[in-house]
């Protein structure tokens, strides 16, 4: 009886080792930050096709510009800044912080829209 | 419409100048030298402020940067067309201007034939002016056929 619960004892403290070993694992960790999530704009007949997206912290926000004409995707403050999209052409920004963020494009100022990220 | 005020401001300005000049050429018909080389002069130097002031610094950023990869498209095309011819024109009318108006050119670089030179600029400045309506057309005007 007394073997067993060593025996016991040995075997769940390295099961225990082993699972702490694994959830650390550097690879693992990278496996977690591909899981992070995404969303997507297209721009299209002169304007973005969502006015109001709302994402998650962390989330990263593709621009695609479907029009024939270039296009620039700029926050009001300057937090970001694309340069002139052509067509098919791609702009990514990843949102970490909380917040309302209004955006613009410079060619045609009336082109406006907004990411909120909770 | 989704052209920026400035864009707006510019082809008004530039229509009002191409009747400026056309103005001024049926005064040189009249045989008023004199205002006509005010009216020529004033449409001539107030086109190369907008061009240094808003067209210059508008092309560097948004067109010669796709020059020459992206010239198959035509919103670059426009653009670099009115550019191109735009800017012989200016200079062209520029050149008129001291020819005719000041005695700073030696007698070999002077004009000959004013009214040839002078009607060419002017039919060259149109022309110009109507790549550039359609560059602000091709840019800033949302047209339903293009899908």
């Amino acid at each position: 009886m007394k073997n067993t619960r060593w025996i016991l004892g040995v075997v769940l403290t390295v099961l225990t080792a082993l699972a702490v070993a694994v959830s650390t694992r550097p690879g693992l960790a990278a496996n977690n930050a591909d899981q992070s999530e995404s969303a997507t704009v297209k721009i299209d007949n002169f304007s973005f096709g969502t006015a109001s997206l709302t994402v998650a912290a962390g989330t990263t926000v593709t621009w695609t510009n479907n029009d024939d004409v270039p296009h620039t995707v700029v926050s009001d403050d300057k937090l970001f800044k694309s340069k002139a999209l052509d067509t098919d052409d791609k702009f990514s920004y990843t949102f970490t912080k909380p917040g309302t963020y209004n955006y613009f494009c410079s060619v045609h100022p009336k082109m406006t829209a907004k990411i909120v990220v909770q | 419409m989704q052209s920026p005020l400035y864009a707006d401001l510019v082809l008004l300005l530039e229509i009002a100048i191409g009747l400026v000049l056309l103005v001024g050429a049926w005064l040189a018909r009249k045989r008023k030298f004199r205002e006509h080389a005010w009216c020529q002069s004033v449409a001539v130097l107030l086109n190369l402020v907008i061009v240094a002031v808003v067209m210059v610094p508008s092309f560097r950023e948004q067109v010669s940067p796709k020059i020459p990869a992206k010239l198959g498209k035509s919103y670059v095309a426009l653009a670099a067309a009115h550019g191109a011819l735009g800017g012989i024109v200016e200079l062209t009318a520029l050149y008129i201007l001291v020819a005719a108006g000041t005695k700073l050119l030696p007698e070999r670089l002077r004009i000959q034939r004013y009214k040839l030179w002078m009607r060419t600029v002017l039919a060259a400045w149109w022309l110009v002016l109507l790549l550039g309506a359609a560059t602000y057309v091709r840019w800033y005007v949302p047209l339903s056929f293009r899908h």
